[in-house]
């Protein structure tokens, strides 16, 4: 709560800061403004910015280090000694340490943790009181230095607009260091992996069953080909199987044949259906699609029909997909010059003539990107999976039978309670790599074929 | 084949009479009404999917806003010593209605009534009901009471559908007495997650849904206008804001699981961040949800017409002073529509959330943005997987109300579009 407190501490002074910056330019010109550079205001925001950006660009990487500093300073202590030298449960008690000092938990489960307390106790106060020091040192610094340079003329505008321009670029940025921070965690806790176990074994095994101790050469059940298998399976074969006619239909009859009206009304409704929570298909899917697949099979006497089908996660998804497939058509189709449809019509064809033999040709390549598209999603899918396809690792082609995917492979090996360092934990982010590749490569060639066709008629 | 001569069929117009002709015609007129068809077939089959999936769920749900409740005489004098309504009522009511063993008592009262049957009548939460009762209303404990209490889950069933065959017994026999009856579920809304269906309640979901997507809005929603603002408005066209155009695009196109695991990897691992707490998942969300603000916000700054931005120029305005005057206010409208869908779109997500450990059992609301939390889809999530019967209704009532918020949250942004929408 200390942070907090000191956040509102260092806004509370950037807006008297504010206050006297802009007192003080007014204060210049005594009620003519035509003699500043700049608005009152903008004196008053340069003030307050060399005020307050400092200290909190400070508290940012303050609050980062200070609890390794804090930390070391407990270590440092004689009473350290004693604290056994096993990694795990070491920073186990400091942590329930930490956490009684800082109020946060009232009992320690391990008694040893409570001789740490006073210590914690002890660093936080030292290091709070460095902070508070240091950020209202920094405050009033920033804040004098801005406020000796104010002056009629001073060019307080151009200042501040600088520092705003600075906000902008640093905002687009994290669209980058968040790309950035995926690829490198991603990659970091994958080279861990396959420090481990070997790549192709990873790649080319057709074996999956994680195991947490892993003997180097054997085949350790991490090969990852069923789970690919049932992605593609469930993804986009059978959700495909669903979304694409059904999409492509939806949207060649609102777009060529249905009444403005009914058009009104049932885009919305049908935009719904990607609006509904995964998590709400997948409950659907697993309460009511799957045991009536199941039902089915068993009355047709289909051999391994299972409760958790990828024929019930499948069609689910499909269902989930229409609108993407039907949006992406129905721009597309738009997209087709009125002259080409024009001209089918006057030629004497029927109206379903030209959808077939026209517009859908010329509005293929944007059909096509939406279905990348559709397939990337698809394959990304996490929730309708996990709920409905079933954790077994399973290469059939038989609809009624239980498949697995990368994504409840993730969900499961993470969810668990082994400790993170194991190689059933590890396998989850080289699974989350393949998978990032594939919808990136999936992405950009969609929108690769979606732009190139849309310049084709302009 | 028609029997005309070859010839006066190179040399006349087409004989639309004809008998082949008419065939044809009406071959491709049937085929053209066949297409139509199955047009309207692949919307209407869309929209009963959707209806199919809303009856199921309010089938199913409705039930989870009701209680079933039974009637019990509380002889409060004898059992608790003569407590008289001044000592519950006051300042330290709480530890004194604390000290008077309600459970016990609510106990024997239950087997003075109905015997042996009585624990499995009354849901085990019931004596906190009679405690509810007593602090609003200490004048209660100086006499002999009847109190409506909440049944166990099995006579919930029973009552609603086909319970097991002991649930249904006593069920039939308390018809007898009239001394049950079904009301609305206030504990349902108020309650946190339970591992008695009959206690269970979304009250601690939504305060941490609630709470995680405070944190995703006031991340996401500047960073993304002004994300958007510098883009659309400042970027110079070179490798760098191509770069950052890309990125974003792809971010909008990641699949949900990958945030999760860099969630995991960097807010809990490298900045050591508690588990389960709102703030990582609103952080997690946050970054998912800014690309999508981004996107909308480019496409509502794109519409304003230029015309505006030269006669501010024109009229002396910094470039600064021109977007954030002019620009922006005229495209609020679309950039908050945009952020409303994205923000549907983050109440909605579980995966990631999953991974970051929103999944443990957190049986009372969280206080704090570091207190472990869960969120609305995530208790469906853990709801879905318990295999006592009553969590089904229970499931499915969470759901309808997540629905609701989603579909209020998308009609706003429809409502907002069709408001704000100017024709320049």
């Amino acid at each position: 709560m200390a942070g907090a407190g000191l956040l509102f501490l260092v806004l509370g002074l950037g807006l008297i800061a504010w206050i006297t910056g802009r007192a003080r330019a007014a204060a210049f010109v005594h009620g003519d403004r035509t003699n500043l550079n700049s608005l009152p205001s903008y004196h008053g925001w340069y003030v307050a910015l060399f005020a307050i950006v400092p200290p909190l660009l400070f508290l940012a990487v303050w609050t980062a280090i200070v609890p390794a500093l804090q930390t070391d300073m407990v270590l440092s202590a004689p009473e350290a000694a004693s604290l056994p030298m096993d990694g795990f449960t070491r920073a186990s008690i400091l942590s329930e340490a930490r956490a009684i000092a800082e109020g946060t938990q009232t009992t320690a489960f391990q008694p040893m943790a409570n001789k740490f307390v006073p210590l914690y106790e002890a660093a936080i106060a030292h290091y709070n009181w460095i902070a508070v020091a240091a950020t209202l040192l920094l405050l009033f610094a920033g804040g004098a230095y801005a406020f000796t340079r104010l002056k009629p003329d001073f060019r307080a505008r151009t200042k501040v607009e600088r520092v705003v321009m600075a906000g902008l670029l640093v905002a687009s940025l994290i669209a980058i260091i968040t790309t950035i921070g995926i690829v490198a965690s991603l990659i970091f806790e994958t080279v861990r992996f396959f420090s481990v176990v070997s790549p192709i074994e990873f790649l080319f095994g057709a074996n999956w069953n994680p195991q947490s101790t892993v003997t180097p050469g054997g085949d350790n059940g991490f090969g990852a080909i069923p789970l690919f298998w049932g992605t593609v399976f469930i993804g986009a074969i059978i959700a495909m199987i669903v979304a694409i006619p059904l999409g492509l239909m939806s949207a060649v009859y609102l777009t060529q044949y249905a009444r403005p009206g009914f058009r009104k009304w049932m885009k919305p409704i049908l935009e719904i259906l990607a609006g509904v929570p995964t998590v709400v298909y997948g409950y659907f899917a697993a309460l009511t699609v799957a045991p009536a697949l199941r039902d089915f099979a068993a009355m047709l006497n289909i051999p391994g029909a299972s409760s958790e089908s990828a024929l019930a996660a499948g069609v689910v998804m499909g269902v989930m997909i229409i609108p993407f497939v039907s949006s992406m058509a129905d721009d597309s189709i738009a997209a087709v010059p009125n002259s080409m449809r024009d001209g089918s019509l006057a030629m004497g064809s029927t109206k379903s003539e030209t959808i077939k033999k026209v517009l859908v040709p010329a509005a293929l390549p944007g059909v096509v990107g939406g279905v990348l598209l559709a397939v990337s999603r698809a394959i990304g899918e996490t929730m309708i999976v996990v709920m409905a396809a079933g954790l077994t690792a399973n290469m059939t082609a038989n609809p009624f039978a239980s498949v697995t995917t990368v994504t409840v492979q993730i969900v499961q090996l993470l969810t668990g309670d082994q400790e993170f360092d194991s190689p059933k934990t590890l396998a989850a982010f080289a699974l989350g790599l393949v998978l990032f590749i594939v919808t990136l490569l999936l992405n950009l060639v969609a929108l690769r074929v979606v732009k190139r066709y849309r310049e084709a008629y302009e | 084949m028609t029997d005309a001569p070859a010839p006066a069929r190179r040399t006349t117009p087409t004989d639309w009479s004809s008998d082949a002709m008419q065939r044809r015609i009406a071959k491709r007129y049937a085929a053209e009404r066949r297409f139509k068809y199955l047009g309207l077939a692949a919307v209407i089959l869309s929209a009963a999917f959707l209806a199919f999936l809303l009856y199921v769920m309010v089938g199913n749900g409705l039930g989870g806003f009701q209680q079933t409740e039974a009637e019990l005489t509380i002889d409060f004098p004898a059992l608790t010593g003569g407590t008289s309504a001044a000592a519950i009522s006051g300042e330290n009511a709480e530890t004194v209605v604390g000290s008077l063993d309600l459970p016990g008592v609510v106990g024997v009262a239950m087997e003075s009534q109905y015997g042996d049957a009585g624990n499995q009548i009354f849901s085990s939460g019931a004596w906190q009901v009679v405690q509810q009762k007593l602090l609003a209303d200490p004048q209660l404990i100086e006499s002999e009471q009847t109190l409506w209490l909440p049944t166990s889950s099995e006579i919930d069933i029973a009552a609603k559908e086909d319970g097991p065959p002991a649930a249904e017994r006593l069920l039939a026999m308390l018809q007898q007495k009239d001394a049950v009856q079904t009301s609305f579920n206030t504990t349902f809304l108020t309650g946190s997650d339970a591992t008695d269906p009959a206690q269970a309640g979304i009250w601690a979901a939504f305060k941490g849904s609630l709470m995680t997507m405070f944190i995703t809005i006031i991340l996401a929603f500047p960073v993304g206008v002004l994300a958007a603002l510098y883009l659309e408005e400042y970027a110079p066209k070179n490798r760098w804001t191509d770069l950052i155009e890309v990125s974003i695009n792809n971010l909008a196109a990641v699949p949900s699981i990958i945030f999760g695991l860099l969630g995991l990897v960097v807010f809990l691992n490298w900045f050591s961040m508690p588990r389960s707490a709102a703030i990582v998942g609103g952080l997690t969300l946050a970054l998912m949800t800014m690309p999508i603000i981004v996107i909308a916000g480019r496409n509502a700054i794109k519409s304003v017409p230029p015309s505006i931005r030269e006669a501010a120029l024109g009229i002396g305005a910094s470039p600064v002073q021109v977007v954030f005057h002019h620009v922006l206010p005229l495209a609020l409208p679309g950039i908050l529509t945009g952020t409303i869908i994205g923000m549907a779109r983050a109440l909605g997500e579980t995966a990631p959330l999953l991974l970051i450990g929103m999944r443990a059992f957190i049986p009372t609301p969280p206080d704090g943005f570091t207190d472990p939390a869960t969120v609305l889809p995530v208790q469906i999530y853990l709801w879905s997987d318990e295999i006592n019967r009553g969590f089904v209704e229970k499931t499915s009532a969470a759901i309808i109300v997540l629905l609701a918020f989603l579909l209020s949250m998308n009609a706003l942004a429809i409502y907002l579009r069709n408001k704000f929408e100017t024709r320049w």
